[in-house]
């Protein structure tokens, strides 16, 4: 019989590391939130007390309700522990145009797909509207409700449950602390402080062990590598090839800084904010006791002085006042792993790749990859390759569709400053892949048919509310049925009914988070 | 409207307090909230369910007097026709207040009685007094103030029974589905009741615990009380 994959060595912490410890001893060694008594896997974690997290990477997607869900976190421990707030989607601020004019130039891509999405695809049916309501606006409910800045559900709904779809702004480092309890308190995962110094194969090419500093030897059937941007096992060790995207994707460096409010009761905001600015844009998230912010740039377009006085004036702030902040410098290598799993080894987040994070996609990259893995894990070494290459598959169609959805935002902008914008719309910096798309939606709307695989990470919902929120022109349907006009039509009406009784109902973010502090939502 | 004042002697001396049970008087109910040290008069007569208060998100045990809003059936011209009135019903128009007072130079807070002046129970000429010719409380006004005391501990205690129900998963959501010999159809949502099957499932840890703290009692009293349901059918098809 063949040996059993049992022995998991996490090498890393961070989000990566704790989440896929999490989601595997919930997959394999929990049952009914009890952890066995002898779990079918022995996790390991080892972490280098010399190589900091991130410390960022604070906006999430609606999946982490279910993976927390999974984990076995509890809804209010985590609001409470991370300080955490709500987001409905991101809102993109002057990237049509970007001119005074007047119309107001922000649209939102927010988490809620559209109205009635299971009995109609409303897009097709709105375009002859374009001039009188935005898409978003015509076939959800977010639109209205996060300009109001209301929350996307009441303290009276369980965990977890919404009445409109919510992902989280949160607390990075917090989270990772809770994570990190969470994980070798209540699911058994061994932690082991200490930095990598060899890492050792075997003779067929998989690793064998790791030596640590303090000269431990640590062994593994499979190794996964969340050590960030140095993909040490995968990238150095394996040596498994890098794809840049920059040419694609030119954002290589952010500048973040942490701002208070002015005031403890200032509204929070239901959205992540992304700003666009003349070399790159800013992100503007909103926790409950301060904002996370950031001017995520182009090197090659702008310099590091320029920038900052672009994020000083993006916070209003100058002179002395200015002197005072320290915002922090990171650079980014935009791309990602020709593979994420090469031998015995896969590697989960940064390890793997890492983009300029205009969709907030890389917490739900990891989600996806540990959840994948927790789901699919090889039941021996054998059959290990065949598992590989159809995640690897999966892998490579996801990172393609991230680069493709991420660029469009660009390409169809208006903005006119040399540079930066003009050089997002050369045709060589464009992918054929989203190139062909563009060329197809000058005649239809985007839709499930454009994509190829399923379980895609970006619904088609998603093109749609970007492609029109930015204002593009897509040939009105030539003929309609009677009977489908009439269905749209009353799709569109329950969506008017219910933003405006959502909007009478619904707390603020702030009053929200106020009554979880005090009450906590019910478990049911 | 209301208007809660803390209850003295001297402003009040001459208010009284009409006692009779109607719908004029504020009794015209759908429920009302009960706790588990009232469950073994409260199970004689009505149904004990389980509600969502929408404003916190937090669960009460409630008497359930019919199936909709302001529909008491046990409500008539002669009063109220069960024996027993749930404690939270009895009380009013007087509830808890707090007061910080200053004792031996400690600030202390204490549970004082108050009115509320608007309600249609209080009156200057009808009914019965609260205090006595020369300031002393009436017997019913001593009776109020214990009734107010044991709601007090009862609704604490009703808290801790909630949450030991929520952690062993024994609430469920149920949906009641009521139809009258008239033809009437009635749905009452947002309620909640313990799930027996979770209950016949509970180790013997579990239920040792829950008996410890007198819930196992609690929660066998309110599975009795069901039964109530087909009673509070017959009195409102009796109406008519």
């Amino acid at each position: 019989m063949q040996k059993p994959i049992t022995e998991i060595v996490i090498v890393g912490g961070g989000t990566a590391g704790w989440i896929t410890a999490g989601l595997l001893a919930a997959e394999h060694n929990v049952d009914k939130g009890v952890l066995a008594h002898d779990p079918k896997l022995t996790i390991t974690l080892i972490e280098s007390p010399d190589v900091a997290t991130i410390g960022v990477g604070e906006g999430t997607w609606p999946s982490m309700r279910s993976t927390l869900s999974k984990i076995g976190i509890d809804e209010n421990d985590f609001i409470r522990q991370c300080d955490a707030s709500f987001k409905q989607g991101s809102k993109f601020i002057n990237w049509r145009t970007g001119s005074q004019s007047k119309v107001t130039d922000s649209y939102l891509h927010p988490f809620s797909l559209p109205h009635g999405h299971q009995e109609l695809d409303l897009c097709p049916y709105w375009l002859p509207h374009a001039e009188q309501v935005s898409f978003a606006e015509a076939v959800s409910s977010q639109e209205v409700l996060t300009q109001l800045g209301l929350a996307p559900k009441a303290i009276s709904s369980p965990q977890y449950h919404f009445q409109n779809n919510y992902g989280y702004h949160l607390n990075a480092a917090k989270f990772s602390q809770l994570l990190t309890e969470h994980c070798t308190q209540k699911l058994g995962v061994t932690h082991i402080r200490d930095h990598v110094s060899q890492i050792i194969n075997n003779e067929q090419g998989d690793i064998d062990k790791i030596i640590t500093k303090q000269h431990r030897e640590i062994s593994g059937q499979l190794f996964i590598d969340c050590t960030g941007a140095k993909s040490l096992l995968l990238g150095e060790h394996l040596q498994v090839p890098f794809l840049c995207q920059k040419s694609v994707l030119f954002n290589d460096r952010a500048l973040a800084i942490q701002v208070p409010y002015s005031d403890a009761n200032s509204p929070i905001a239901s959205c992540t904010h992304s700003t666009a600015q003349p070399n790159g844009w800013i992100w503007d998230i909103g926790l409950p006791t301060r904002k996370g912010v950031g001017y995520v740039y182009s090197s090659s377009h702008t310099n590091d002085i320029d920038a900052q006085q672009t994020l000083f004036n993006y916070l209003g702030v100058d002179g002395a006042a200015a002197d005072k902040l320290d915002p922090r410098q990171l650079t980014i290598n935009p791309g990602y792993r020709a593979k994420c799993w090469q031998n015995n080894c896969i590697a989960i987040g940064m390890a793997a790749g890492f983009i300029e994070p205009l969709e907030a996609s890389a917490l739900a990259l990891i989600e996806w990859t540990a959840s994948t893995l927790a789901q699919q894990l090889p039941p021996n070494r054998i059959v290990m390759d065949t598992i590989a290459a159809r995640v690897n598959e999966r892998y490579q169609q996801h990172w393609q569709q991230i680069i493709d959805f991420l660029k469009l935002h660009y390409v169809i902008s208006k903005r006119e400053e040399d540079g930066y914008w003009r050089d997002h719309r050369e045709s060589n910096s464009i992918p054929d892949s989203l190139q062909a798309m563009l060329e197809l939606w000058r005649y239809q709307t985007p839709s499930q048919h454009d994509i190829s695989y399923k379980e895609a990470l970006f619904p088609a919902a998603s093109f749609q509310y970007v492609l029109y929120g930015m204002g593009f022109n897509t040939q009105l349907p030539t003929h309609v049925k009677p009977s489908m006009q009439q269905l749209a039509q009353r799709l569109f009406n329950d969506n008017q009914q219910r933003t405006q009784a959502l909007g009478k109902n619904l707390p603020s973010n702030r009053e929200l988070l106020d009554k979880v502090a005090q009450y906590g939502f019910p478990k049911l | 409207m209301s208007q809660h004042v803390l209850l003295n002697s001297i402003d009040h001396k001459d208010l009284k307090v009409i006692t009779t049970r109607s719908a004029a008087l504020g009794d015209n109910l759908w429920f009302s909230l009960t706790f588990p040290q009232e469950f073994r008069s409260v199970q004689a007569h009505y149904p004990i369910f389980f509600h969502k208060d929408t404003a916190t998100g937090q669960f009460y045990s409630v008497a359930l007097f019919g199936f909709q809003q302001n529909d008491n059936v046990f409500l008539s011209d002669q009063g109220w026709s069960a024996s027993y009135v749930p404690l939270t019903v009895r009380r009013q128009p007087f509830l808890i207040g707090q007061q910080t007072v200053l004792e031996d130079g400690v600030e202390r807070q204490q549970r004082v009685i108050h009115v509320d002046l608007d309600h249609p129970r209080v009156s200057e000429s009808e009914g019965e007094a609260l205090f006595l010719p020369y300031g002393g409380n009436t017997p019913l006004l001593d009776e109020v103030g214990e009734i107010l005391e044991v709601i007090h501990h009862g609704l604490q205690d009703g808290q801790r029974f909630v949450d030991a129900l929520i952690e062993y998963q024994l609430l469920e959501s149920f949906t009641l589905d009521i139809e009258l010999d008239n033809g009437q159809k009635n749905q009452m949502i947002g309620f909640y009741t313990i799930n027996e099957e979770t209950l016949a499932g509970l180790s013997a840890d579990a239920l040792a615990k829950l008996h410890q703290q007198g819930y196992l009692q609690a929660i066998y009293m309110t599975l009795a009380s069901q039964s109530n349901v087909r009673d509070l059918l017959n009195l409102k098809n009796a109406q008519g």
